[in-house]
C-alpha cells in the first residue's frame, strides 16, 4: 500500500526530510506497525517511537493503534509548543 | 451560539484592532477578556520561529473555541495565532472572549490559551546567538491543559 508520511519540527530535522511517499506490504495494519517498519528501514526513525510523539492521520489527531489504509497521509509530530 | 473567529497569519497585528471587533456595539456583552502572548527576550534570543500543520491547526483551534463556547455563555470567541518568524516584543497569539458577565469571559480565555498550548499543532524554534533549537513543552503547560480537560471529564461523568 502507498502512504504519504510527513514529519514536523524536530522530527523533520531528525529524519532529514519534511515528507516522503512509501510503499509498504499489506501486513501494515496500524500506526504502530508503520513505526516498526520505518525503524527497520533506518534507525534514525527511533525518535518516532518516543511516547511523546503524536500521530495525525488524514488531518485527525489519532492514537497509534488506529488502523491505516492505502492512500493515507500520516504525520509524526513532536509535542506541541504553541501559544 | 457564539460567534467564533479563528485566524492564522504570518504578519504581526495590533491587538486593539481585534479587541475592538468583539467589543462595543453588542448589547449582550458586559465583559471582554483577552490574553496576548508576545516574544520574550533574554537568554541570547534573537528571534522566534513558529511552524504549524496547515489545515489541522485551524481545525484544532476551531474545536478549542467551540469547546469554550459550549462550556461558558459567550458572545464571541477569538483565537489569532501567528506563524513564521517573530522578533522580540512582537505579538504571537491573541485569545479573547466576550460574554454577558466577566467570569465566563475570563475563564473561557484561560481555557483557550491553556488548551491551545498542548492541543494545537504549533512548534516554536528559538534562534539564539549560540544557534537554533526547538522549544520543548513545559511540564506546567501540560498540567494546565490537563486540569481543564480532566475537570471537564469529571463534570461529564457526574
Amino acid at each position: 500500500m502507498s502512504l504519504n508520511i510527513r514529519y514536523f519540527a524536530a522530527l523533520k530535522d531528525k529524519m532529514g526530510m519534511a515528507e516522503e511517499a512509501i510503499e509498504a506490504g499489506p501486513d501494515m495494519a496500524t500506526g504502530d506497525d508503520l513505526i516498526v517498519w520505518l525503524q527497520a528501514r533506518d534507525n534514525t526513525a527511533e525518535a518516532l517511537a518516543h511516547p511523546s510523539v503524536r500521530m495525525i492521520i488524514n488531518d485527525e489527531i489519532t492514537p497509534r493503534s488506529t488502523p491505516i489504509k492505502d492512500g493515507d497521509t500520516i504525520a509524526f509530530c513532536p509535542p506541541f509548543s504553541g501559544g | 451560539m457564539a460567534n467564533i473567529q479563528i485566524k492564522i497569519q504570518t504578519e504581526t497585528f495590533k491587538p486593539g484592532d481585534w479587541i475592538d471587533q468583539i467589543s462595543g456595539n453588542d448589547e449582550a456583552c458586559g465583559a471582554v477578556a483577552n490574553f496576548l502572548g508576545q516574544v520574550r527576550g533574554g537568554k541570547d534570543l534573537l528571534a522566534l520561529e513558529l511552524e504549524h500543520y496547515p489545515g489541522v491547526t485551524e481545525k484544532a483551534l476551531h474545536k478549542i473555541a467551540t469547546q469554550a463556547a459550549s462550556r461558558w455563555k459567550l458572545e464571541h470567541a477569538l483565537i489569532l495565532h501567528r506563524v513564521g518568524r517573530m522578533e522580540i516584543g512582537e505579538p504571537i497569539v491573541l485569545v479573547a472572549a466576550s460574554a454577558p458577565h466577566r467570569r465566563a469571559a475570563l475563564e473561557a480565555t484561560s481555557f483557550m490559551i491553556d488548551v491551545l498550548k498542548t492541543q494545537a499543532p504549533f512548534w516554536k524554534k528559538e534562534h539564539t546567538t549560540s544557534g537554533s533549537h526547538w522549544v520543548e513543552t513545559r511540564y506546567e503547560d501540560n498540567a494546565a491543559a490537563a486540569a481543564w480537560l480532566d475537570e471537564k471529564e469529571e463534570e461529564m461523568s457526574r
